[in-house]
């Protein structure tokens, strides 16, 4: 290969250079530190040095020809280049040889046209899978149809969380192995009310997809799940219920999650913090999210909304504000300023009889709290075995921020605070 | 019942033209003819047929074959207000006034800083005839269409014929009306009741689900003989008349190929630099993931136009053309 | 409707027609306040030609500039002939013309330094000055191409009169062409149409002898006897000094007067010289420093002051006084053209069309504008 001289920036604000002179001429032999050429800028007039040895193979820019900084204004050839330059059939060969496994379709690189791209990540069907019928292989509409065609989703409750439900991350974290996989199931291809349809996307769906698609294709995410010793909080909550009932007091084991989760954001700040590209933003306040699901009759979907500065609320004060926004929520729709400015979120699909699920980050948090239901189970109690409630939680983290051992140590102040809860009333 | 009678009426291609001019030229006395075998004559495709008798001399006038000249004083009498209809026996011989309406019409306004405009009309026939060879065959659509400040009409049938003259004629920009001497005795149902027909409105033509196939004029005749032939092996193909090239309805078209995710654009003239790359570049633009592959054109071969008979049929757009092309574009090939 | 029998190749010819009462009338002559009205509206002419030498220089002027020093009595003298209304088309050396026809010096001035205070908002420049309040169609920058477009307007005009006011013709048009023109062929399809049609229109060909280097021998055949341009088409053909400016509106005025009346054509030939270079980047190496010499000791503006101190012993305090005035009114179009806003960038996008479609963005369909949309 020549070596390629261009023409050089010989001032700050060159960008066109004139060749005045050349010193050498082609067949010439130089050396590095001979003088080729003399150059003007829009300055001055400068020498250009050869920076190697070699042959003058072309002088390609004559002289009183102005050109731009870059140009290829002449080639050397390397000493002894010339015997390789009439060899040359073999780097050529290597070169070739070199570039054609590349041109190969692989199935990280396959081709898929754009619309099959956009129908695979709508159907969440992984394109490396896919046989690709169009020419070259390309992956093509009909293909991603076809599939389609022939499965089906299971999507209960999708119009919560479960979207997420439906997804099993592989992760270092324990997964319990009653999670949901994808089920597949053959489409009886006659019954009407199987056939296919589309509807378009609401603008909260379309929200729903784009940021969720975001958070689960940017944040690496890991999950760690631990059970929990309902017991003492919901017989507290039975009788502070009890008590307070002529005072309209109707405190629900959620509101006992937030003011945990709060508590424990406070001592553990990584949980109460943003990944800000080049830097962790702690955030100051705590303010705790609330997935709320939103009826069919309004669209489906679902908000999460705001209960701020969770950490210095009472137990009363946040089951008034939680019951308050989820009724909003359900009924009129939140105002700006009741969602959002979240530093956690807690989703919690207990009532519905979920036992545990993981949950996907709601983007800026680095963590997100799925909560299963409080069920009765045979637990060991002081060595005895015995019947009592037990809740599992899934926290989904965010690994540019959390470790998992301050995953564990986040679970750890949880379970102390839900399992011994007389420290949340004072 | 007459609402019937009239609905129904049929005339031909150059009736409904003719009807448009002469309905404007009735309502506006600063609308006025001219052009090569225009008035005494009766039009040389008979076009004009008897506007000479009912608008005289003053307002139908006959022209040398001066295009250049002829071009040129109509577009200096438009300056001061009046409305020039400029016939050109075919476009094909506008290229000798092409200073005059690519320099001057389509320029004016801006140059004179708003000044003076340039309500104007150029019409006649564009586009293959049959056998005319090289020289007598342009579709000019393609080069004109590049240039700023002009509008551009190509009717598909008498109705539009009729109805997107007549907004031509009222409008106050320099329009480039674009007819097919193969189009002139085709006959179409026109109303009696006067309407015009809004530019930059493209009107769907078939419905369809696998590819849409968008056109101008003529060749729209050939997208739908293909469209029926490509139902019977199963494709159904959307055909969408853009009416006018200038202004373009492209959102129609973007609304189109999203539903089909397949596009052909159909053009009789030549492929390089051309309407049809202009709309698959806009296609592309705005479907990109929404498109199952590459929008396909079909143009005019990249050669002089033939004069041989079998040649010509080889070189125009025809539907054997467009039927490969959707097939292709449907991975149907 | 018209004999071509009379042909008219010198200004004896002209004489002759005069005397003729089939043919042209005589002309008055005009009186001193005209006259002197005339030499401010030359002096103003020439001093903005040179102020616009000085900021083209500057740099405050861009593209093509055409300087009209030296033909300055052709513009100011045969606009006078004819009525504020009639129209008037012509090439790219339009500053001259623009200032006869009454533009305000400044407005001249912005359009060239590419200002909104410009006769064009700044969208045409030097060789596209237009004012539709003072019926100027343009400055025209494809030679001969402003041909067709005079016979266009002669026949709106003639249109307007006859068809649509039902009365008769009564205006004419002035049609000025620079002698590179003589060899576009728009220019014949312009005179064909003309005499066809019996438009009013004045084919004012302003003969500097030169189309950029080309002297109009190297040119144009039958340079020595340019009648035949025209008689070919049945147009009568007049030569005009454009040197003097009284003589020159005499007989433009009895031309233009015969037009109107008989609503046909004329050619007219105006002999002239331009001092100064085709553009202003022409080192004039065509022709001879004496040439330059002998024509610039025949000024029209100089011949005039001469006459007005002979015939009405103006005072040379006066006329300095006039050139004085001029030269304080040129500075302050330069001061105000320079003061003038830039063309404000929405104006990019606005006159492409009446109801404001456009631009063309490449990828949507164009955006209907704010101002004035439909």
């Amino acid at each position: 290969m020549p070596i390629e001289i261009t023409m050089p920036r010989l001032s700050d604000t060159m960008e066109v250079g004139t060749i005045l002179h050349w010193h050498v001429q082609v067949g010439d032999e130089v050396s590095s530190g001979d003088l080729l050429a003399d150059i003007e800028t829009d300055k001055a007039t400068m020498e250009l040095q050869s920076f190697d040895d070699g042959l003058v193979e072309s002088l390609t820019v004559a002289v009183g020809e102005q050109v731009d900084v870059g140009t290829l204004i002449a080639t050397l050839l390397e000493e002894g280049a010339a015997a390789s330059t009439e060899s040359s059939p073999a780097p050529e060969e290597k070169h070739e040889a070199n570039t054609q496994p590349a041109q190969k379709p692989i199935a990280g690189g396959a081709r898929v046209s754009p619309v099959a791209r956009r129908l695979a990540e709508e159907h969440r069907i992984d394109l490396s899978t896919v046989q690709g019928s169009g020419p070259s292989g390309r992956i093509i509409k009909r293909d991603i149809l076809q599939l389609v065609a022939t499965t089906s989703e299971t999507t209960s409750a999708a119009q919560t969380t479960q979207i997420s439900a439906t997804e099993v991350v592989a992760t270092s974290a324990p997964v319990s192995p009653a999670q949901p996989v994808k089920q597949v199931q053959a489409l009886a291809p006659t019954s009407p009310w199987q056939q296919d349809r589309t509807e378009p996307l609401s603008n909260m769906r379309q929200i729903i997809a784009k940021r969720l698609v975001e958070s689960k294709q940017t944040i690496p995410h890991y999950q760690v799940t631990m059970d929990f010793d309902m017991d003492p909080l919901i017989e507290m909550r039975k009788t502070l219920n009890e008590q307070l009932a002529s005072a309209s007091v109707k405190l629900s084991v959620n509101d006992f999650l937030v003011r945990c989760c709060a508590l424990a954001m406070s001592t553990n700040p990584a949980f109460n913090a943003s990944f800000g590209g080049d830097c962790i933003l702690y955030h100051g306040p705590v303010n705790v999210g609330i997935a709320i699901a939103l009826p069919e009759e309004r669209g489906g979907g679902l908000v999460v909304a705001t209960i701020r500065n969770a950490d210095q609320k009472s137990l009363r004060t946040i089951s008034q504000e939680s019951a308050y926004l989820s009724n909003k929520a359900r009924e009129t729709g939140l105002a700006p300023d009741e969602m959002g400015d979240t530093t956690f979120t807690i989703s919690n699909l207990g009532m519905f009889g979920v036992d545990n699920f993981t949950a996907i980050i709601n983007p800026p948090n680095s963590a997100i709290l799925a909560v299963g239901a409080a069920i009765e189970k045979p637990v060991v109690r002081g060595g005895e075995l015995a019947v009592g409630r037990e809740m599992s939680a899934t926290l989904s983290l965010d690994h540019r921020v959390i470790d998992g051992a301050m995953a564990a140590m986040y679970l750890k102040t949880l379970k102390e605070l839900i399992e011994n809860p007389a420290s949340l009333l004072v | 019942m007459m609402a019937v009678a009239t609905a129904e009426r049929v005339i031909e291609f150059r009736d409904a033209l003719n009807e448009a001019m002469s309905e404007e030229m009735r309502k506006d006395n600063r609308v006025y003819l001219l052009g090569e075998e225009v008035a005494e004559y009766n039009g040389a495709y008979k076009v004009s047929k008897g506007m000479l008798d009912e608008f005289g001399a003053r307002r139908v006038i006959d022209t040398p074959i001066s295009e250049s000249g002829f071009a040129g004083m109509a577009i200096g009498s438009a300056m001061r207000g009046l409305r020039p209809i400029v016939e050109f026996m075919s476009w094909s011989f506008s290229l000798v006034a092409a200073d005059p309406i690519l320099n001057n019409a389509p320029k004016m306004l801006y140059m004179s800083g708003g000044q003076f405009g340039c309500p104007i009309v150029f019409r006649g026939n564009d586009g293959a005839g049959g056998q005319l060879a090289s020289t007598h065959s342009w579709c000019v659509e393609s080069m004109y269409a590049n240039v700023p400040g002009l509008k551009m009409a190509i009717p598909y049938d008498a109705y539009d014929a009729k109805g997107l003259l007549k907004t031509a004629i009222q409008d106050d920009n320099p329009v480039f009306f674009l007819e097919s001497e193969r189009l002139l005795s085709t006959t179409g149902h026109v109303p009696v009741e006067e309407y015009t027909i809004p530019f930059g409105q493209a009107l769907t033509r078939r419905s369809g689900t696998d590819c849409t196939i968008i056109s101008f004029g003529r060749p729209l005749h050939f997208c739908l003989e293909a469209a029926d032939e490509l139902a019977k092996e199963g494709i159904e193909c959307e055909v969408i008349d853009g009416r006018t090239i200038r202004p373009l309805d492209i959102d129609s078209m973007v609304a189109s190929v999203k539903k089909t995710n397949a596009c052909v654009v159909v053009d009789q003239s030549w492929s390089f630099a051309s309407v049809g790359s202009e709309i698959a570049s806009q296609i592309h633009a705005c479907c990109f993931d929404d498109l199952d592959n590459h929008v396909f054109r079909v143009h005019s071969d990249d050669v002089p136009t033939p004069y041989a008979h079998n040649l010509e049929q080889a070189y125009l757009p025809n539907s054997r053309k467009i039927c490969e092309a959707v097939r292709q574009a449907t991975y149907n090939a | 409707m018209m004999s071509t029998e009379f042909l008219i190749q010198t200004r004896e010819n002209i004489d002759e027609m005069k005397d003729n009462a089939f043919q042209l009338t005589q002309a008055e002559a005009p009186g001193k306040e005209v006259l002197l009205g005339w030499l401010r509206q030359m002096l103003l002419i020439r001093e903005f030609e040179v102020r616009t030498m000085q900021a083209y220089q500057n740099r405050l002027i861009g593209g093509f500039c055409h300087i009209y020093i030296g033909q300055e009595a052709v513009a100011v003298g045969s606009i006078a002939a004819v009525n504020p209304d009639d129209p008037i088309v012509l090439a790219y050396r339009d500053h001259g013309h623009a200032l006869a026809r009454g533009m305000d010096p400044k407005y001249c001035m912005a359009e060239m330094f590419g200002r909104i205070g410009g006769c064009a908002k700044g969208k045409g420049g030097s060789m596209h000055m237009f004012d539709a309040e003072h019926y100027l169609y343009g400055g025209h920058g494809i030679v001969g191409a402003q041909t067709p477009l005079g016979a266009g307007l002669a026949f709106a005009t003639k249109y307007e009169d006859e068809v649509i006011k039902g009365g008769k013709s009564s205006h004419v048009t002035l049609c000025y062409l620079g002698d590179g023109a003589l060899n576009q062929g728009c220019f014949y399809e312009a005179m064909n149409l003309a005499s066809l049609q019996d438009l009013p229109v004045i084919f004012v060909l302003e003969n500097n002898r030169y189309s950029m280097g080309t002297s109009i021998e190297r040119g144009t055949s039958m340079a020595h006897d340019l009648r035949v341009k025209s008689e070919a088409h049945g147009i009568h053909h007049a030569i005009v000094d454009g040197k003097n400016v009284i003589d020159l509106y005499k007989d433009f005025k009895s031309i233009a007067d015969w037009c109107r009346e008989e609503s046909r054509p004329f050619f007219v030939e105006a002999e002239t010289y331009r001092y100064k270079g085709h553009s202003m980047s022409d080192p004039r190496k065509y022709r001879t420093k004496d040439e330059e010499l002998v024509e610039e000791s025949n000024d029209s503006i100089a011949s005039l002051k001469n006459y007005l101190s002979e015939e009405y012993d103006v005072a040379s305090d006066a006329l300095k006084q006039i050139a004085q005035q001029v030269k304080a009114q040129v500075k302050q179009a330069v001061e105000w053209a320079n003061n003038s806003p830039e063309t404000p960038m929405n104006e990019l996008y606005k006159d492409v069309f009446t109801d404001h479609w456009g631009p063309y963005a490449g990828t949507s369909k164009p955006e209907m504008l704010d101002e004035g949309g439909a």
